[in-house]
């Protein structure tokens, strides 16, 4: 345990430990603790704690537990066999971490997953209590389903990782609004904020680079393989921090209402509501490409206003003319 | 003085054993000389007890009798069928399915639920990883939906009363899709917007319609938000060499209505939210041209007349 832990978040660790304990008899004192996240020696003092709790007059009678020669035993189960219900959040974070999963590659609609999924869901809406008219229906979510949207090459790409199989991929770039083609090797998949990203080593610049797989129009085996190092198991970031970086350049746009969208789906350094026009505001943002923010400009159309860099609003005008001569 | 899980723990196990309700007199009877002081600390000491129980998700039951000795007091017990976590009968291979499903997003509150139902986190790499975004009313909403409870909160400006039917991840975000008394209609709330905490009625407070199932609760298709799918109202692009396989992905292989020599396809898509289609069509910037109606192609055009036209955009 790090640092000084309430009486609460102390006595809910014992909760689950003591039905573990229970059903297990006799347990090394280590494993419980690394099972816990505690010191061995935390361990020690909490059991020896709990193991003096009672009501009179059966003072030291309740919990059957005792550490001897880095082990742990318990007696006769008495009280605290079984775990306290989960809590709303818990069930939650359950559910959700077990619905995403069912969207990623490999998932098995009638594996263990999906079992374990029902029978967590029929649990969760027993809870209900008697208002509750549990499951049923079209909806076998248990109020909730998630959505990952997994693109087409997501499966290719993930399969390629553990052994780290080269893939040729053609990739469309909004910076420079062209599709290249180029080698990769994908060592990690994942999903952060509605899009699926692999870090793979790229060929063509050399580094680990960060490709949206939804921009991955085709992906096929190159035939080489470059397995990946054991060492390369640095813990998932889950963030794309390209855009933080403080070299790139900035613009200021104003925005109307109908363009607040941008908000959402873009990182900004900082936005400011404006007296006028209502519900303007100006925001202050990265520049990934100007290519890019031009068409991002384009879209906006009335709805939005360059303040600067001026460069950008010639690059969107020429853009619009360019689009425009299309027709 | 004692170590205060050890009173916490008594306390716990003395409501869990009880049969009749305790009222705080007797509760302090009980566990001998462990609430000591004037009643005013003594009451203090128990009532932080019994929130610090309740934080961890202990149901503390309260029970005012009236007509015996204890009549007016407020009396206490926990009842073990709501305390004790109901047997999932989980197999051991749906324990590690579910291990690797919260390593592989890691939840907040997953490794104590793992706990619970006797698991532990896994500590193998999970091939693919997802950040979940988080939202504290998250919870709330779900256990909501399961006990058909209402709930309230601010949106938009507004006070909203809406029967939750189910919240859904899609895009990045959260949503939560049920029946909006305000509106007296389906409605989608992104749960990110929602203002401060929101408030639960009673449970069994309405019914969800049989049918109903959060992931088709809005079309997946932004140029259709707003809509019936079915008042088909669509344009006809062509889409260039360039962009032709990924669009074609998106909009899938039944919208293709021809394909040229050159690479490029026409594909008809639906523009009945002219806003978002508008949107979708210049994200191609010069890979896509609408061919027809006339009429969307003359927004676009005065759309973009807009952007070049200084003046205009100025407003």
């Amino acid at each position: 345990m790090s640092g000084p832990a309430s009486a609460a978040d102390r006595l809910q660790r014992l909760l689950v430990m003591l039905p573990w304990l229970m059903e297990r008899g006799e347990v090394p004192l280590g494993e419980v603790a690394e099972r816990f996240e505690m010191s061995t020696d935390a361990v020690v003092s909490e059991l020896e704690l709990v193991a003096m709790c009672g009501l009179p007059p059966y003072v030291d009678e309740m919990v059957d537990v005792f550490v001897d020669d880095g082990l742990v035993f318990v007696g006769v189960p008495r009280l605290f066999t079984r775990a306290l219900r989960l809590t709303a959040p818990e069930g939650f974070s359950l559910l959700a971490a077990g619905r995403a999963a069912m969207e990623l590659p490999g998932a098995d609609v009638n594996g263990p997953l999906a079992r374990g999924l029902q029978k967590l869901s029929v649990a969760l809406a027993d809870d209900a209590g008697p208002g509750g008219s549990g499951g049923g229906g079209a909806d076998d979510t248990a109020g909730v389903a998630i959505d990952l949207e997994r693109p087409p090459h997501a499966d290719a790409i993930t399969d390629a990782v553990p052994d780290g199989i080269e893939l040729s991929i053609a990739y469309y770039s909004p910076a420079t609004d062209e599709t290249s083609t180029r080698s990769i090797v994908p060592r990690r998949v994942f999903v952060d904020g509605g899009h699926w990203y692999v870090d793979a080593d790229d060929d063509r610049s050399g580094e680990r680079r960060t490709f949206r797989i939804d921009r991955i129009e085709s992906a096929e085996a190159t035939g080489r393989i470059d397995e990946p190092e054991p060492t390369l198991d640095e813990p998932p970031s889950g963030e794309v921090s390209f855009f933080d970086d403080p070299a790139l350049p900035r613009a200021v746009l104003r925005i109307g209402p109908s363009a607040a969208w941008i908000l959402d789906q873009y990182p900004y350094d900082e936005v400011r509501d404006l007296s006028r026009p209502r519900r303007w505001r100006e925001v202050r943002l990265p520049i990934a490409s100007e290519r890019w923010l031009a068409r991002l400009v384009v879209r906006l159309g009335p709805d939005v206003k360059v303040i600067e860099p001026a460069s950008l609003a010639e690059a969107a005008e020429r853009l619009a003319r360019e689009i425009v001569a299309n027709y | 003085m004692a170590d205060r899980v050890e009173r916490l723990t008594n306390l716990l196990a003395l409501l869990l054993e009880t049969i009749e309700p305790l009222a705080l007199t007797q509760i302090v009877a009980e566990l001998d000389g462990q609430y000591s002081g004037s009643d005013a600390s003594i009451r203090q000491a128990f009532e932080r007890d019994k929130a610090a129980l309740r934080s961890i998700g202990v149901p503390i039951d309260t029970i005012v009798h009236e007509g015996t000795e204890l009549a007016g007091q407020t009396r206490y017990r926990i009842d073990r069928g709501r305390y004790e976590l109901a047997d999932l009968e989980l197999e051991a291979d749906e324990m590690r399915a579910l291990q690797v499903a919260v390593a592989t997003t890691r939840p907040s509150g997953g490794r104590d639920a793992l706990w619970k139902l006797g698991g532990a986190l896994d500590d193998d790499r999970a091939a693919v990883t997802a950040v979940l975004p988080d939202h504290p009313e998250l919870p709330t909403f779900r256990a909501a939906v399961a006990s058909r409870s209402l709930v309230e909160f601010g949106y938009g400006g507004e006070r909203r009363s809406v029967e939750p039917w189910g919240v859904l991840l899609r895009g990045g975000f959260w949503y939560l899709v049920g029946f909006d008394h305000l509106r007296g209609a389906k409605r989608t709330f992104r749960v990110d917007r929602i203002d401060g905490a929101a408030s639960v009625g009673e449970p069994g407070g309405f019914e969800r319609p049989a049918d109903f199932d959060p992931r088709d609760a809005f079309p997946r298709d932004p140029k259709q938000i707003g809509h019936a799918s079915d008042d088909g109202f669509e344009a006809l692009v062509r889409i260039d060499r360039v962009r032709a396989a990924a669009v074609e992905r998106e909009v899938g292989s039944d919208c293709v209505e021809a394909r040229s020599d050159d690479g490029s396809i026409e594909v008809r898509v639906p523009a009945t939210n002219l806003p978002a289609f508008r949107s979708w069509v210049l994200g191609l910037t010069t890979h896509a041209v609408v061919l027809e109606p006339d009429e969307v192609r003359r927004d676009l055009l005065d759309w973009l007349a807009r952007s070049i036209d200084d003046e205009a955009v100025r407003r």
